[in-house]
């Protein structure tokens, strides 16, 4: 599914470079359900942002389904994030303008599917969360459990590769972080790649495999 | 297989259209502020041109009504003590120059003399003051203004300088209750007593002259009693209109008239001419040359708005892309392109110009509706005023929004993901 191979990452900082990633390698099979764990300033937001195509790696390659993303321009980096890849942050990132299906339908916009099957599929993907109930209504008339599973049903819509969450439980209670791993654990059952990147080992815990990250390096 | 050509699939201009309007709806009172000075420039620039003419066609429409094939000719400015009396105060013409181009020029066809004062006329106890002219048989023809009831003195009256008056409809209103028929009846004009022998038809004020606020009585009667010359030789008059065969005679005309006059005058450069020729050509086309710069200031003053309410669009424009960081992140996370955020805020911005642009043309129409009406000029809206306004109003977003959209567009997802 997904192929890192010696990713390095640099960044500058005034006339420093300052390493980040230090010699990446990670491959991730179809269905696989991992947590990358480590303490902040280990890099594992950095690496979440090259796997999610939101950041170039300065050295190594990245493959997606056997495709190697690091000769993309920012459109075909777009293009991949639109139709492989699926978002849950921490803070849910919902348009607050917009009623959950229509925010649930925004990635649809940007891959040109029509009005009434966006409708359609977006309403099908909230029934899939648990909120079918739900549809019209705002993010601030929603709990964050439910704005979550909103998030959710957004990043599913296009039937992506691989599900990618950063801290997806980072500003719920207890409860309803139980609740959201609930629905990833039934995701993996449903055979959905998932990839959650945490510095809480309780979430790790429920993933089938963890990896961890200190110093820019995967340790183990 | 290359996936480097990717492309996202671009979201059509009516989508992004309705993201726009969705986006400007969810604050409306911004969005209508920002509006309002889209509006208050286009609504001032289509009004104001609008306007400037239908005045310009009202004016010209009246003018040509007095007929484009005359000539006056106007007696120069008499000077006392080198200060200027005015034109006509004291006159250079006589009744012989009249004569004298009348048989002299070969273009002339129609030459009316005439004299003209301010003076009070009274019937029973009304009382009004008005122009009275002592002029010749030829005037109702040389101004294409003939009596609606009753007639225009004749010969005979004019030889024996008879007290015969035929007034115009202003007078008949105001000296006249509307039962009784004026002819026959006599008016007093400087304590004078004169019989009402016809009525002139209406002619509409005439730019600077009302026609219909006016007397008419023979030179002869005006010279021996209201200026007090029994002669008709040497009789002063104030101006002279020649009428020539067509509008492409007078230039000719003209010629002719000068020459004469010059020879009688005894003057031998035209800077020392003491007349003046004048055709409504000419006034015309002074009078459309100064509406038209008006008309033209004030648009550009009105312009000068349209600039200001675009400075306002980029303002709110440059505050929406800051407030909205965190959309264009999670936009661009969900597959949005730089072109579609750029598309997005420009339209946006193109939107509410626009919109402001509609708005106030139909502002500006009403505006110039109401005007049209309340001062009765005419009603002249034209297509390219509507459609530059819009054009106008539309160029104004564009340029507005281009540096915010950008801005938007240049965002780096990660950064805009991270801000509050």
């Amino acid at each position: 599914m997904i192929t890192l191979e010696n990713i390095v990452k640099h960044y500058r900082l005034g006339d420093v470079d300052v390493p980040v990633l230090k010699g990446i390698n990670l491959h991730v099979e179809a269905g696989e359900y991992v947590s990358i764990m480590g303490a902040s300033g280990s890099g594992k937001s950095t690496l979440m942002n090259i796997i999610g195509c939101l950041d170039r790696p300065t050295q190594g390659s990245y493959h997606l389904e056997n495709r190697d993303l690091t000769t993309l321009d920012k459109d075909g980096l777009a293009y991949i994030r639109n139709q492989y890849l699926g978002f849950v942050f921490q803070q849910f990132n919902l348009l607050s303008r917009l009623t959950a299906l229509e925010n649930v339908m925004l990635p649809m916009v940007y891959a040109g599917i029509s009005k009434t099957d966006r409708r359609d599929r977006a309403a099908a993907a909230l029934v899939k969360v648990g909120l079918g109930d739900r549809i019209t209504n705002r993010p601030s008339q929603l709990s964050g459990g439910q704005q979550q599973r909103v998030a959710i049903a957004r990043a599913l819509v296009n039937q992506p590769s691989l599900l990618l969450a950063d801290e997806p439980t980072g500003a719920l209670d207890t409860k309803t972080s139980k609740d959201v791993m609930a629905l990833f654990h039934d995701l993996h059952d449903q055979g959905i790649t998932i990839v959650v990147i945490t510095h809480d080992s309780d979430v790790a815990e429920q993933t089938k495999r963890k990896i961890h990250i200190q110093d820019g390096l995967i340790i183990d | 297989m290359s996936i480097t050509k990717l492309r996202p699939h671009a979201v059509p201009p009516l989508e992004v259209g309705e993201m726009a309007i969705a986006a400007l709806l969810s604050n409306k009172l911004r969005s209508g502020l920002t509006m309002l000075g889209v509006i208050i420039g286009i609504s001032s620039v289509i009004g104001i041109s609008s306007i400037g003419q239908g005045v310009q066609k009202s004016t010209e429409e009246s003018l040509r009504g007095l007929g484009t094939d005359i000539l006056q000719v106007m007696a120069g400015e008499a000077e006392s003590g080198g200060i200027s009396q005015g034109q006509g105060s004291v006159s250079t013409l006589t009744w012989e120059d009249a004569q004298a181009i009348a048989e002299q020029a070969p273009s002339a066809t129609v030459v009316s003399a005439y004299l003209q004062r301010s003076a009070q006329v009274v019937y029973g106890a009304e009382n009004t003051t008005t122009t009275v002219y002592g002029t010749d048989l030829n005037f109702p023809e040389a101004n294409n203004t003939f009596p609606a009831t009753g007639r225009f003195f004749n010969e005979e009256e004019l030889d024996a300088a008879a007290s015969v008056v035929v007034i115009a409809p202003t007078v008949q209103e105001n000296l006249f209750p509307p039962n009784v028929d004026p002819i026959g009846e006599t008016i007093r004009i400087q304590g004078e007593v004169y019989d009402v022998i016809g009525v002139m038809e209406e002619k509409g004020a005439q730019g600077p002259m009302d026609r219909d606020d006016a007397v008419y009585i023979p030179l002869t009667a005006m010279s021996a009693r209201i200026i007090g010359n029994n002669s008709l030789m040497g009789t002063s008059v104030n101006g002279i209109y020649l009428k020539g065969e067509d509008e492409s005679q007078l230039e000719a005309l003209q010629f002719q008239a000068e020459n004469i006059l010059r020879l009688r005058h005894d003057i031998d450069v035209p800077e020392n001419d003491d007349f003046r020729i004048s055709n409504q050509a000419d006034i015309l086309e002074t009078l459309n040359t100064i509406l038209g710069l008006l008309t033209g200031m004030i648009v550009a003053v009105a312009g000068i708005s349209l600039v200001v309410g675009g400075i306002g669009i980029a303002n709110i424009m440059l505050v929406s892309v800051v407030e909205r960081t965190r959309e264009i992140g999670i936009r661009k996370a969900l597959g949005a392109t730089d072109s579609t955020i750029l598309n997005q805020f420009l339209t946006e911005s193109i939107v509410i110009s626009g919109a402001g642009g509609v708005v106030g043309i139909v502002l500006g129409v009403g505006i110039t509706f109401v005007a049209a009406n309340l001062f009765s000029f005419a009603f002249v809206i034209s297509g390219g005023a509507v459609l530059a306004g819009f054009g106008l109003s539309t160029a104004v977003g564009l340029i507005a929004g281009v540096v915010p959209a950008r801005n938007a567009a240049k965002l780096d997802p990660i950064d805009a993901l991270r801000s509050d």
